[in-house]
């Protein structure tokens, strides 16, 4: 590491970590020296060591991999963040601002190595007591907040200040590199090509973990040494059984990050958002003769939309860490959808209001696409939380998108139905104007039955895509498994049996009474199946196939047994000492 | 409080070591902010000089956790039910320390009256202090104490039974001055490894150092019956069947010295000038000896038989020579020849070991012979005969090879055989205490303990100085002066400080509850005192001992948690631990496990932070205990002559010694001490006091790295390594089976025929098995072996009642329950984490069951001691035990005294409970606990 490269302030450094799995024998002390420098709760450990078997008896290999935040050069965390309380530095270091930060999870979702946790309560390690120390290091700021890995950037800051240089001054050099008792975490400056760190990587084979997702990862691992040369893995290791054994460390688990109360935006806010834009658009199969009575109903409708959108985004808001800071979510919009979608929200509002006082058509139609960007927001916030792979599938945004126009659409019936019910209950129509508005009604219905046919259609469609391709687009076993169960139930349920109703519907109609009967009757049930069936898989997607992105190794040390140990050798390569360790991490100190 | 804030706060960092592991010490600080320990890091002052980096390990930080525990225990006590037994609530009452010291000064006193030892010679009071000598390093003044007091009992060990490096200790300081065998890791480039844990156990320096060889090209084969974390670290796994790892071993010796030729690929001048390899062997077994006594050798160049230590052109390995002379046998029995037949003890050795083929070990250890011959091949390849290598200036032999064995390797049946095999290998190719080869780290038998190279003194038959507990009928200690009779059955344990506890501890458990047939009686001592142990979890048969426990009359625990053990204490110590305390000891030189420095001198620990609780620094209650018991002067005088650390006054040096009558307080002492330490290290340039200390952490000077290695102590004294051939040994070993018979102790004979001039394979894992049908049952109703491993995390730590240590612990697999081969547990339809039962024939364990392919499907493992069932956090961790499963016996144990981690056991889903049966000791209507032995059953008619 050249210090003065480091200390010139015309040098951006990108600090980052080589880490040598040849070298790391899974002893935890990284782990627990960032535990103490870090005061992290029980059970939250922004640096731990996962320790991976592979392979069958006796063909064994056992390796030790050091995970948590990747500090990535393109962090799919800090673009999503809705506050900016997730930031990257200058130097690459991502970083977390406790006061900021209102705990939505979205960062935690968005990260693709587990690398984040909420800790919502203050918490010891011993059963109803608090340790002095405990008292004395807890930081009340970390609870109801993402937290994770900062590659002890006050560590790095304070040892630059102090005119340390950071990989070689243990003072200024992340905990767990510099207590690292194997030398297998090296810390240092990827911008500077005479660093330890650019070195290493120079001189050796390294991966970066899911390169594939594009985030550049400033952990880079070295696997391969001349004694124990690197190998890929088996088809074994990767295979459906071994990806599907929750005791797998490299396995994710179910996010629960967002549960049933997040779920609940997704299955409000679709309906309710497809049905302000569902309804809008039958504004125009309406005879201009009705056009202003439709308006009224339209407005009413828009107004019901907004309930169930707003039902959706409470419940959110009961889900998020830090309650009274939410109007900080406001403060991203370049980049987080989950901004935008308020933003939309508030634009969605007004125009609503503003519909409902001045039945101008322009209003109507400003509220209906404002109710299709929410959609449009709701699909994307799911589409960019890059950490789970059911979710950041590139059809996804397309499922919830058409899944929310088609329970919008479906969604009239009913809507329709219990107005006319509701009016004439009430006595508040005549008998001829029930007629009258019955027909339109009607009529309204029979338009929609098409759309909805066609949505369901492509529904059906973008399902049957997406679970076909979801083991191609890294959608692991376990989440499959959940997927195909939803899929069965999504394809029959969901959109066949709902169609089938439907096209019933639209031959019955016309028929006469009995047929206009039975129409109304099949539309009805084939929309409240369609719009349980759309929460259903909704609620699945979110709170159960959600398993996080697993850790990988796409490469590995060649050392274990039988088939996987490294090939023999017979002399010739011993190595002298005194000889300058080759290729060997210069390591802290 | 964030870590920014506060700098108006009072904020200290104090250095300190930590020992908990017998790999340390290494050096830490703590931060101390307004009074609270917060934080602790590594001391990286000393980064250059400690050959870990300086750097401290995962145990180390669980040292804050350890202090503000709140289920320490918070003020002395003393037990109010007179009942003792694990079903018995003690009824621990808080009292005052005066109360406490009132209490034990009173039985001191009695005890004292009645005189130090008992009728049947053994001493009345008995210690225990835990395991690896770690404890020593925390009991501050304590040894002065025990060498004030007199006679003491430190026969029942470190309270695990002898279940160390038993064989490694015993052999390795006779054969190599080995305590410890370690390789010369900075230079080794080929270790074979059969089950040594390096990774668990060799610390911050053994996995700093090893990582570099790593990444340097060094490869490691490990054999192993599972995949141990050191065994993940290594370039390749050999599953081997358990107990059969000198089948592996010998086999590998027929290869190199059959199959490739000794002569081609042998160091043959180290064999012909440091080994015992051309001694000439009479036909009693004997060296045949020249009329000065001394052993001969055939000279090749001659044609002449000549005294060892004669100018010999051409020592004779192989063949027979006629040669005139005479044995020397047991009690001086001497066999004259003319013209007798006699080989070189390596002919001998060839002869040996011409049988135990690849093939054959195959069949045995179930390794294919052809990775055996591999293995042999890469070990030779790698050996570099005829390198040499510069050290400090001085030309020695460059041998990058070394080989270790694991705990249940070289302890119990077939330690002998093991390490014998693994010390033959390293003097094949001489790769014996040579730079790059197998070496020892430190002496606990020899003397001076202070020096590995110092101890390499001439002694008889030009090998190094030993010395053996007498066998001849004069010098024999017929009546054992402490309960595990060290000096009568075991010669080869030497009689050092550190022999009691290496001799056959875990016999006093099993005397105490069966007299053995012919031998003194066997009582309790009057007072045990324990010091940071807890053998009612760490024995074999745990159960039991808890049991024995139970009937000692008066228990005196130090104390930090209630645990297992001072369940059954009548008085709790508290005594300020780690950080709360002080203590100056040595650090550098070399010390196991991989500790070899360039530095030597001494490190501080110092009080960090006040008691959390009503404790005291152990120095100042070991002072106020020899206050009273009545031995404050010799206690003082003790301290004085170095028995807590060095010796306070040197005449014509230095005077820093403590007034006699004067009960010296903790830092007084540790004051002195600094000073004398420094002093004494520095020839008085630098004297420093316990501030200075207290503020700079350590002291040190230079190590010459030729010190790692005796082999320039050997060549200079031309002394051999006695190796192959064990001719004194042997002769020990006859003369005490005469010692034995004469007094009519019949329960040894097994062990007695375990003395062989060179060792010859049984198939051990029989030995197990026939102790399933002494139960009646038969062994196939019992098809795993079980076994364990050491866990970094919790290695000899006490810190199984830290739940910061167990979160950590549980990213490493296997810790949370019984590790199973996942085909097999499918077999018997065992999921993973469901809870299973392990059953031996005399105790039961169960825990979650943890699948996994690194492991042989006839083995389970069971990592770390658990079954807690008193320690505070630990008790609710439902983890298993082997310690439940295993058995103290008398036919389990080996000639040194020692025996293994390894059991017999069936498996079976904790569901299926119902379908129990009794375990077969209950079913036999008694238990023995020894019950495979005649000698009770005898004793008993």
């Amino acid at each position: 590491m050249s210090e003065a490269l480091c200390h010139d302030p015309e040098h951006t450094p990108r600090w980052g970590m080589a880490i040598d799995v040849n070298r790391c024998v899974g002893c935890q002390t990284c782990t627990i020296a960032c535990k103490h420098w870090n005061d992290t709760l029980p059970d939250i450990q922004w640096r731990r060591v996962i320790d991976v078997e592979q392979g069958e008896y006796p063909n064994v290999q056992r390796q030790f991999l050091v995970t948590g935040c990747q500090h990535c050069a393109e962090p799919p965390c800090v673009p999503v963040c809705p506050t900016g309380a997730t930031r990257q530095r200058e130097d690459g270091l991502v970083t977390m601002d406790y006061d900021v930060c209102i705990g939505c999870g979205y960062c935690a979702v968005a990260c693709p190595y587990q690398a984040r946790t909420i800790a919502h309560e203050i918490q010891g390690y011993y059963d109803g007591e608090i340790t002095r120390q405990e008292e004395a290091v807890f930081d009340d700021g970390r609870i109801g907040v993402a937290q994770k890995c900062t590659f002890c950037s006050d560590r790095v800051d304070s040892g630059l200040a102090a005119g340390l240089t950071p990989g070689l001054d243990p003072d200024a050099t992340p905990a767990c590199s510099a207590a690292c008792i194997a030398s297998a975490i090296t810390f240092g400056d990827y911008n500077d090509p005479g660093s330890n760190v650019s070195q290493l990587v120079r001189d050796n084979p390294a991966f970066q973990m899911h390169e594939e997702l594009g985030t550049d990862p400033q952990i880079k691992y070295l696997y391969t040494t001349p004694a124990v040369p690197g190998r890929e893995p088996e088809p074994d290791d990767l295979s459906d059984e071994r990806l599907a054994d929750p005791a797998n460390p490299l396995v994710g688990k179910v996010q629960q990050f967002w549960d049933w109360r997040a779920a609940m935006n997704w299955m409000f806010g679709g309906v309710g958002s497809g049905f302000v834009f569902a309804a809008w658009t039958m504004s125009f199969v309406v005879p201009a003769d009705a056009a202003a009575d439709y308006g009224l109903w339209l407005s009413a409708a828009q107004l019901a939309g907004a309930g169930l959108m707003a039902i959706g985004l409470f419940f959110v808001f009961l889900k998020i860490g830090r309650k009274m800071r939410f109007w900080r979510a406001v403060s991203r919009p370049q980049t987080s959808w989950m901004t935008r979608e308020l933003y939309i929200v508030a634009v969605f509002g007004i125009a609503v209001l503003l519909g409902i006082a001045t039945q101008h058509p322009a209003a109507q139609a400003v509220a209906a696409f404002a109710a299709l960007g929410f959609l449009g927001c709701q699909a994307m916030i799911l589409y960019r939380a890059r950490g789970i792979p059911a979710w950041r599938h590139k059809l996804m945004p397309w499922m919830i998108f058409g899944t929310g126009l088609f329970e919008g659409f479906a969604l009239l019936m009913p809507a329709l139905a219990l107005t006319i019910g509701l009016l004439a209950a009430f006595q508040l129509l005549v008998p001829l104007e029930i007629f009258v508005y019955s027909a339109l009604a009607l009529k309204t219905m029979q338009s929609a039955s098409v759309a909805i046919v066609v949505l369901a259609a492509a529904n059906l469609i973008l399902w049957t895509a997406y679970r076909r391709s979801a083991a191609a687009n890294g959608i692991g076993p376990l989440a499959r498994s959940v997927l195909a169960r939803v899929y069965r139930r999504v394809l029959i349920l969901g959109t066949g049996l709902p169609a089938l109703l439907y096209l019933t519907g639209l031959v019955a109609f016309g028929m006469g009474q009995t047929g206009t009967r039975l129409a109304i009757g099949v539309w009805l049930a084939g929309s409240l199946l369609a719009i349980f069936c759309g929460a259903y898989w909704k609620f699945m997607i979110v709170a159960r196939a959600s398993y996080q992105q697993g850790f990988a190794m796409p490469k590995q040390p060649h050392r274990g047994s039988g088939d996987r140990a490294a090939p023999p050798r017979l002399g010739g390569t011993a190595m002298r000492p005194g000889t300058p360790l080759a290729k060997a991490p210069a390591g802290v100190g | 409080m964030a870590k920014a804030d506060a700098s108006a706060d009072d904020v200290k960092k104090v250095p300190f070591y930590c020992y908990q592991c017998v790999a340390g010490p290494d050096l830490a600080k703590v931060t101390v902010r307004n009074g609270v320990a917060e934080r602790l890091e590594a001391n990286f002052d000393i980064a250059e000089e400690h050959p870990g980096g300086g750097r401290v390990c995962v145990k180390a930080f669980g040292l804050i956790q350890k202090t503000y525990n709140p289920n320490r225990i918070k003020q002395p006590m003393k037990r109010t039910n007179p009942n003792k037994g694990r079903d018995e609530d003690p009824g621990f009452v808080p009292i005052s320390w005066e109360e406490a010291f009132g209490i034990v000064g009173e039985k001191f006193r009695e005890v004292r009256a009645k005189g130090l030892v008992n009728e049947n010679g053994h001493p009345r009071l008995a210690t225990s202090t835990g395991g690896g000598g770690t404890p020593v390093q925390y009991m501050g003044t304590f040894p002065a104490f025990m060498a004030a007091w007199g006679p003491i009992d430190q026969g029942f060990g470190a309270g695990q039974g002898v279940k160390c490096y038993h064989s490694e200790h015993l052999y390795g300081e006779l054969w190599h001055r080995a305590f410890i065998v370690a390789p010369d890791t900075p230079y080794v480039n080929f270790i074979l490894n059969c089950g040594a844990n390096t990774e668990a156990q060799s610390g911050v320096v053994g996995i700093w150092r090893e990582a570099n060889a790593r990444a340097r090209g060094a490869k490691r084969v490990h054999v192993e019956p599972h995949m141990s974390i050191t065994a993940a670290a290594s370039a390749e796994w050999v599953p081997i069947k358990p107990k059969t790892d000198a089948a592996f071993l010998f086999a590998l010796i027929h290869r190199i010295v059959h199959e490739r030729g000794w002569a081609d690929v042998c160091d043959v001048p180290f064999l012909k000038n440091r080994s015992n390899s051309p001694y000439l062997v009479g036909p009693n077994g004997f060296f045949v000896r020249d009329p000065d006594g001394k052993p001969l050798i055939w000279d090749a160049a001659d044609g002449a038989a000549k005294p060892f230590d004669a100018e010999i052109g051409d020592a004779a390995m192989e063949g027979a020579y006629e040669v005139d002379g005479y044995e020397l046998g047991p009690d001086n029995t001497r066999w004259d020849h003319k013209g007798v037949t006699a080989k070189p003890s390596f002919q001998v050795m060839l002869d040996l070991m011409a049988q135990y083929t690849p093939e054959w070990a195959e069949a045995e250890c179930e390794v294919p012979a052809e990775t055996i011959r591999r293995v042999a091949d890469e070990f030779i390849a790698h050996a570099c005969v005829g390198e040499t290598i510069e050290i400090e200036g001085k030309t020695l032999p460059f041998r990058p090879v070394a080989i270790l064995l694991g705990k249940s390797v070289n302890n119990g049946w077939g330690g002998y055989h093991t390490c014998w095999a693994r010390t033959m290998l390293a003097v094949l190719v001489g790769a014996l205490e040579v730079p790059g080869g197998t070496l020892g780290t430190a002496v606990k038998l020899v003397r001076p303990a202070a020096s590995r190279v110092g101890s390499v003194l001439p002694g008889e038959d030009g090998f190094m100085r030993y010395q053996f507990n007498a066998t001849s009928s004069n010098a024999w200690n017929r009546d054992p002066h402490i309960r595990n009779a060290y000096k009568t059955l075991v010669p080869l344990v030497s009689d050092s400080p550190w022999s009691p506890a290496l001799g056959p501890a875990h016999l006093p458990w099993l005397f105490q509850k069966h007299q053995p047939k012919s031998w003194p009686r066997h009582d309790p001592p009057d007072i045990w005192m324990c010091y940071r142990t807890n053998p009612s979890i760490s024995s074999w048969n745990a159960p039991e001992v808890s049991n024995r426990l139970a009937e000692f009359p008066f228990i005196v625990a130090f104390a930090y948690t209630m645990d297992e053990t001072n369940h059954f204490a009548d008085v709790l110590l508290p005594e300020s631990t780690d950080l709360e305390s002080t203590q100056l000891i040595r650090i550098g030189g070399t010390k196991f496990q991989e500790n070899f420095w360039h530095h030597e001198g001494w490190a501080i620990r110092t009080k960090a932070v006040e008691p959390v609780n009503d404790t005291m620094d152990m120095s100042d209650i070991v002072t106020r205990l020899a206050q009273e018991a009545g031995i404050l002067d010799a206690y003082i005088g003790a301290i004085n002559g170095g028995a807590a650390g060095t010796k306070l006054a040197r005449p014509g040096k230095y005077d820093f010694s403590l007034p006699a009558g004067e009960p010296p307080e903790s830092e007084t002492v540790w004051d002195n001490m600094c000073k004398a330490a420094s002093w004494d290290m520095t020839g008085g340039a630098d004297v420093h006091d316990l501030d200075w200390f207290r503020e700079h952490g350590y002291m040190l000077k230079d190590y010459n790295q030729l010190d790692w290695y005796i082999y320039p102590a050997l060549e200079a004294q031309n002394l051999r390594f006695e190796l192959p051939y064990q001719e004194r040994l042997t002769r020990h070993g006859q003369e005490l089976a005469m010692r034995l018979g004469e007094i009519g102790v019949d329960w040894w004979e097994t062990q007695l025929r375990e003395y062989e001039f060179m060792p010859t394979y049984e198939s051990f894992p029989e030995i197990w098995e026939d102790y399933v049908r002494d139960f009646g049952r038969d062994p196939a109703e019992y098809p795993f072996w079980a076994l364990t491993a050491r866990s970094f995390q919790y290695a000899w730590g006490a810190n199984v009642g830290l739940p910061l240590i167990a979160e950590v612990a549980d990213n490493i697999a296997g810790h949370s329950g019984v590790v199973i081969n996942r085909r097999r547990a499918r077999e018997l339809r065992i999921e993973e984490g469901e809870q299973i039962v392990v059953e031996s024939v005399t105790g039961r364990t169960e825990g979650p069951a943890v699948l996994r392919e690194g492991i042989r499907p006839d083995t389970v493992l069971m990592i770390g001691q658990f079954d807690h069932w008193k320690t505070p956090f630990a008790k609710d961790l439902n983890r298993p035990s082997l310690n439940s499963v295993t058995d103290i016996s008398l036919k389990l144990t080996d000639s040194t005294g020692s025996g293994s981690d390894i059991v017999c056991v069936k498996v079976y889903k904790a569901s299926e409970k119902h379908l129990q049966k009794p375990l077969a000791v209950e079913e036999m209507g008694r238990y023995d606990g020894n019950i495979a032995t005649a000698a009770f059953a005898q004793a008993a008619e």
